[in-house]
């Protein structure tokens, strides 16, 4: 489980605090409302006690209460919906995320370092707990690594927003506090009819919820005055009256509001109630939502209402706060779900002051004095009222059950004597599966040893408490009281940890117990899941963590997915903390709950579970889980507009080499290309994104200067040796160079001047590519690209051409000072474009394209820009020659694809030369996409016409070749070069110069071709 | 008996993955994934002088609903992972122990091949055809 703020014992404690009830008038609440706080929320951050109390048990001993807490709550008189408290649930937990941008925390198992969690500082949180010690133990301590506080703000929601049940009175309210104006005309009389009120609550049997503890709760009188608006001596004789008549230690003065409320806030004022600020909202907004059946909080949206012309007036002053994270939530809200036309106005005052409280401070009319007043007011309520009357009502209750034991003590000892094992609960139990047990009346005297352990818990007396639980525990299970047995095991459970000194160990087959009665017999899973979450952290905190995990993993189940997600990434902690950290197993439930958070909705709490399980599954080579997470991480950063995130995810599924089967490559593919999509119409004018696929074989790409040669026709036969359909051939490639040194030294009598170059039409990968290769403006420049498609889906590419970068250079022109960066113009260079390439699954073919130069200049193939498309689904399995659709272009590709570029980036071979080449590694440059285009240059090209495929020997045969010139220069001085001369003869003389004139036009000459015998 | 057998290297990712069945392959390379943690936790426990002479066959890791999961490490802390179905209530201890070693010798044939580079996925069609009769065998 992730490491919590709080200790086990202050999370106990203050899951289970006295109840007080507040009930004010009308013109308290307005007096209160000032502070745009209600009373409950106005004594919210003061009810904590900081100093130690004493009280007498019932044995007269003196018991001392440390760091008491109480909770002063209005008065709601329905139980809360299970359906908003779902919602507040759901809210609570969306709302905490982990703030990004800060430091991380690495934890180190084995060979994992895992970013777990960001380091949430708590005060960022604004519910999180007022008190600021904890917060310095937060920064001083050292063990603390994970935090989650998403799941410590569900964990206080969920305990605070659990219904009252009849088995326990842990939840129920102890006092009730009573609140009138001093301003009012009539306080006393007030005070009388609040009183009566209260009375009509409990005891009619209007209202079956709040729960109250006792029958004769204890009423506390506060008398509320504004000292800047009331007059103080008027406030002074009603109290003075009030003490008459209920005493010293039942009524209050509190003075508040010390500060006009129109005076402006120049002094700052620390503002305690900023931190239950959002957690306030959600849960009075649930209290709202219910107007009609409330008596108290439709008062309060009155006042709302007549607040909504002050606060439109404070909301420009206060723009800045407007981003409430849970604006938006609440706007659906309020069009959602409601029939009575009084929901109307009370939910859109209700919406108003949702602004407003996010808006403006709180406590704007409290000085620090009235602070203090509060705070002497809670401690002098608690001292004075609260423990007294608890003290008294402990008493009471152990008198009767002295003298009920009296009566049954034959009773108590046959059970004892049924019960001497202690193995006995579950068995009797297992028993009794299909009775979910009797119920007993409120008042039963069964219940009243359970009330008593549950006053001496609130008060922090935990043997007693203990104890009480203990003998409660045998008392229904002898009457097989099922529910009231599982609270008490639950309760005995938790005082025996919470014992000063552990006399005894933590009884965890207690808990156990109490989790299977309450989720088996009777079926309340909200019980049980407060005991799961109590013992889990219970048992983490003594670590034993792999009893926790299986407890938060029993629980998990299909009713709550917000519920199972939360436990099962509680249970991945567990496993993360335990003394040999199960790092898989750790990730796997982070998946698992992930899982359950997309379910639940929690789309950002499922992406970042995901992406904690990636960290350990990435990079070893466990590639199905590895994409399946990518996946669903690609797929949540979509729904979450992440689109950058959700891209590079789909393009790690496709890039790696996917083990995939073909349909599930499919649905990766189509996936990609629609974020992509969407990523591609978000930013219009951006670059060309880089497109993962199709693999391109850098190195294979061969580029071709020239026409196309025209194929052979009946007896015209091309006379050369290259084209891109032919295969390199060393040896031959060799001779051919051999043979142009030898013309070009003839023809420079003798010497090869050092600038010469071998002519080479087509560049691959064996040729020398180290220079510059020289194209002719207006000859096309082919370029074959290598596509290799690792997927078993094909893959269909349109409008495919090349993309290149141009720069026009004049080369007659002797100041090359100029030169122009053209990325494109169509008037320099022309593109042929493929309209459609389909790449079949895990086939490698390649696309030629082509280049038309129309100006001279330095041109640079960058690289290849498409279209990505799949075909539909149907057609892959066809297996349709490609070369069809490419020439009919009927492919059906559906809608999806998407504009990208990949790069063509040839690495040069690697030097070898020098010594520093040697030890290092270095490349050199590959020049083959850098082509200068030079001015018009004569092209010739050659036919043999009849040429002979077979001679004798001895034999002459004649043969023609055809010079042609197609170019528009002029063409002179043309050699005829060969490696054995004496083969051949020209028919017109020339022996070897033939120095002709060509232009435009063919000339056939007669070639004699003779074979000698040696 | 076993719907899927993986051999994992000693640094902890696959080697081998074989399933009998294909739609499921996902869930069970998670389950062969958790269960190293088992095996971690196993081999930890035992302590390091123990380590040389200990059994190599490491028992039941640990059972799911569906499946019985099964480990097994060698001296170089090469992992076998079998996943068997838990229905299959026939199968013994010992022959899982004995299934195990099949594997490892067929494992062994592997490493002895010479243009086998140790840490490298395994591709070999003895030792498919090893696997998928280990499998087939009840099924």
């Amino acid at each position: 489980m992730a490491q919590c703020v709080q200790s086990v014992q202050e999370f106990i404690q203050d899951s289970f605090v006295p109840l007080v009830a507040a009930l004010c008038s009308e013109e308290a609440e307005r007096l209160t409302r000032k502070n745009n706080l209600g009373f409950s929320e106005l004594v919210k951050p003061f009810c904590r006690l900081t100093s130690e109390v004493h009280m007498r048990d019932p044995n007269n001993q003196l018991h001392v209460i440390k760091n008491l807490k109480i909770a002063v709550n209005n008065i709601i008189t329905h139980s809360p919906q299970p359906g908003g408290i779902r919602k507040l649930l759901n809210d609570v937990v969306s709302v905490s995320q982990p703030t990004e941008g800060l430091v991380t925390n690495v934890i180190t198992a084995g060979d994992y370092d895992l970013n777990i969690s960001d380091r949430s500082v708590k005060a960022s949180v604004p519910w999180y707990n007022n008190w600021k010690d904890t917060l310095m133990e937060l920064n001083t301590s050292t063990f603390y690594s994970a935090t989650t506080p998403w799941f410590e703000s569900y964990r206080e929601s969920f305990l605070q927003s659990m219904p009252a049940s009849d088995h326990e009175f842990l939840n129920h309210y102890v006092a009730c506090m009573l609140v009138v104006s001093s301003g009012e005309p009539e306080p006393v009389e007030q005070f009388l009819k609040l009183s009566q009120e209260q009375h009509r609550i409990q005891h009619s049997s209007e209202y079956a919820y709040p729960k109250w503890f006792i029958p004769n709760t204890l009423k506390y009188y506060v008398l509320l005055h504004d000292v800047s608006a009331g007059e103080e001596q008027r406030a002074d004789s009603v109290y003075e009256e009030m003490k008459q008549r209920y005493g010293t230690q039942g009524c209050y003065l509190l003075k508040i509001n010390s500060r006009g409320s129109n005076r402006g806030a120049d002094e700052q004022i620390p503002d305690p109630w900023s931190q239950y600020l959002q957690k306030n909202s959600i849960q009075t907004q649930e209290s709202y939502d219910d107007g009609p059946y409330t008596v108290i909080s439709n008062k309060n949206a009155d006042h709302l209402i007549s607040d909504d012309l002050d606060n439109d007036i404070q909301d420009g002053l206060s723009n800045n706060f407007k981003a409430h994270p849970l604006q938006l939530d609440h706007l659906s809200d309020t069009s959602s779900s409601f029939d009575g036309t009084d929901y109307i106005k009370t939910t859109s005052s209700l919406h108003e002051s949702k602004k407003t409280s996010s808006g403006t401070p709180h406590g704007a009319c409290l000085t620090l004095t009235d602070h203090d007043r509060i705070r002497q007011f809670i401690q002098e309520f608690t001292f004075r009222g609260l423990l007294p009357h608890i003290e008294k009502t402990i008493r009471q209750l152990n008198d009767q059950l002295i003298s009920r034991k009296g009566l049954s003590r034959s009773l108590f000892s046959a059970t004892k004597k049924w019960f001497s094992g202690s193995k006995v609960p579950e068995k009797s139990i297992n028993e009794l599966k299909n009775t979910s047990g009797l119920l007993y009346p409120p008042e039963a005297p069964e219940l009243q040893i359970r009330k008593m352990a549950d006053l001496c818990f609130l008060v922090q007396h935990y043997e007693l408490a203990y104890s009480c639980y203990h003998t409660a525990k045998k008392d229904f299970l002898n009457d097989q009281a099922m529910l009231y047995a599982a609270g008490a095991l639950e309760m005995a459970a938790v005082s025996a940890f919470l014992q000063p000194g552990a006399p005894r160990p933590y009884p965890a087959h207690y808990m156990d117990t109490a989790i299977q009665t309450y989720r088996d017999i009777c079926k309340n899973m909200v019980l049980a899941e407060r005991c799961v979450l109590l013992s889990a952290e219970i048992l983490k905190s003594q670590s034993k963590y792999s009893d926790a995990a299986a407890l938060l993993i029993r629980l998990t189940s299909e009713d709550s997915d917000l519920r199972s997600a939360l436990l099962l990434e509680q249970a991945a902690h567990c496993f993360i903390n335990m003394k040999s950290p199960m790092v898989r197993k750790f990730a796997f439930h982070m998946i698992l709950a992930g899982h359950r958070y997309s379910k639940a909705g929690q789309k950002k709490h499922a992406l970042r579970c995901y992406s904690q399980a990636m960290q350990v599954y990435k990079g070893k080579g466990w590639s199905l889980a590895e994409d399946h997470i990518n996946f669903t991480i690609g797929r949540q950063s979509f729904t979450l507009r992440q689109l950058d995130n959700a891209v590079s995810a789909f393009r790690h599924i496709l890039i790696n080499d996917s083990k995939q089967p073909a349909a599930q490559q499919g649905t990766f593919l189509r996936e990609y290309l629609y974020v992509y999509k969407n990523v591609t119409q978000l930013s219009p004018d951006g670059p060309l994104p880089q497109l993962p696929l199709p693999y391109i074989n850098n190195s294979a790409t061969r580029v071709f200067f020239g026409h196309d040669r025209r194929p052979s026709e009946g007896e015209k036969q091309a006379a050369t040796h290259i084209s891109l359909d032919q295969e390199y051939d060393c040896e031959s490639s060799h001779q051919w160079k051999e043979l142009e040194e030898q013309v070009v030294a003839v023809v420079n009598k003798g010497i090869i001047p050092s600038n010469f170059q071998p002519t080479q039409y087509c560049l691959n990968s064996y040729s020398d590519n180290s220079k510059f290769p020289l194209a002719v403006v207006e000859e096309p420049v082919t370029v074959e690209v290598a596509f290799r498609n690792p997927l078993k889906v094909p893959l269909l590419l349109t409008d495919l051409s090349l993309l290149w970068k141009f720069q026009p250079k004049d080369f007659n022109a002797k100041h090359n000072g100029e030169t122009k960066e053209l990325a494109c113009g169509n008037d320099m260079i022309g593109a042929e474009v493929i309209a459609e390439f389909l790449i079949n699954s895990e086939e490698t073919k390649m696309a030629r394209l082509k280049l038309f130069p129309h100006q001279t200049g330095e041109l640079h193939i960058l690289g290849v820009v498409y279209n990505l498309g799949t075909i539909q689904g149907t057609m892959m399995l066809d297996g349709i020659d490609p070369s069809i659709g490419l020439q009919a272009g009927k492919f059906v590709y559906n809608g999806m694809s998407v504009r990208g570029r990949q790069e063509l980036e040839i690495q040069g071979p690697r030097l070898n030369n020098t010594k520093e080449e040697k030890t290092s590694i270095k490349y050199g440059p590959d020049r083959r996409l850098d082509p200068i285009i030079t001015e018009e240059m004569p092209l010739l090209e050659v036919f043999f016409i009849n040429f002979p495929t077979g001679l004798l020997c001895g034999e002459i045969r004649k043969a023609y070749v055809e010079f042609v010139n197609v170019s528009k220069c002029p063409l002179t001085a043309l050699k005829v070069v060969s490696k054995h001369p004496e083969f051949f003869t020209f028919e017109l003389g020339q022996q070897f110069q033939l120095t002709n004139f060509f232009n435009q036009y063919s000339k056939t000459n007669s070639l004699f071709t003779n074979t000698k015998s040696q | 008996m076993a719907v899927c057998i993986a051999v994992i290297a000693k640094e902890n990712y696959p080697l081998y993955i074989q399933s009998i069945t294909t739609e499921n392959e996902l869930k069970f390379h998670y389950t062969v994934h958790t269960s190293l943690d088992v095996v971690d936790e196993k081999i930890s426990a035992m302590g390091k002088a123990l380590v040389d002479q200990r059994e190599l066959y490491l028992g039941l890791l640990y059972p799911t609903e569906d499946y019985k999961v099964y480990g097994y490490v060698t001296n170089s802390k090469v992992k076998f992972v079998m996943v068997a179905d838990s229905s299959n209530t026939a199968l013994r201890d010992n022959e899982i122990h004995s299934m195990f070693q099949k594997l490892h010798n067929s494992y062994i044939d592997v490493m002895c091949n010479p243009f086998y580079n140790p840490g490298d996925c395994i591709h070999s069609r003895a030792f498919d055809n090893m696997l998928t009769s280990m499998m087939m065998q009840v099924c």
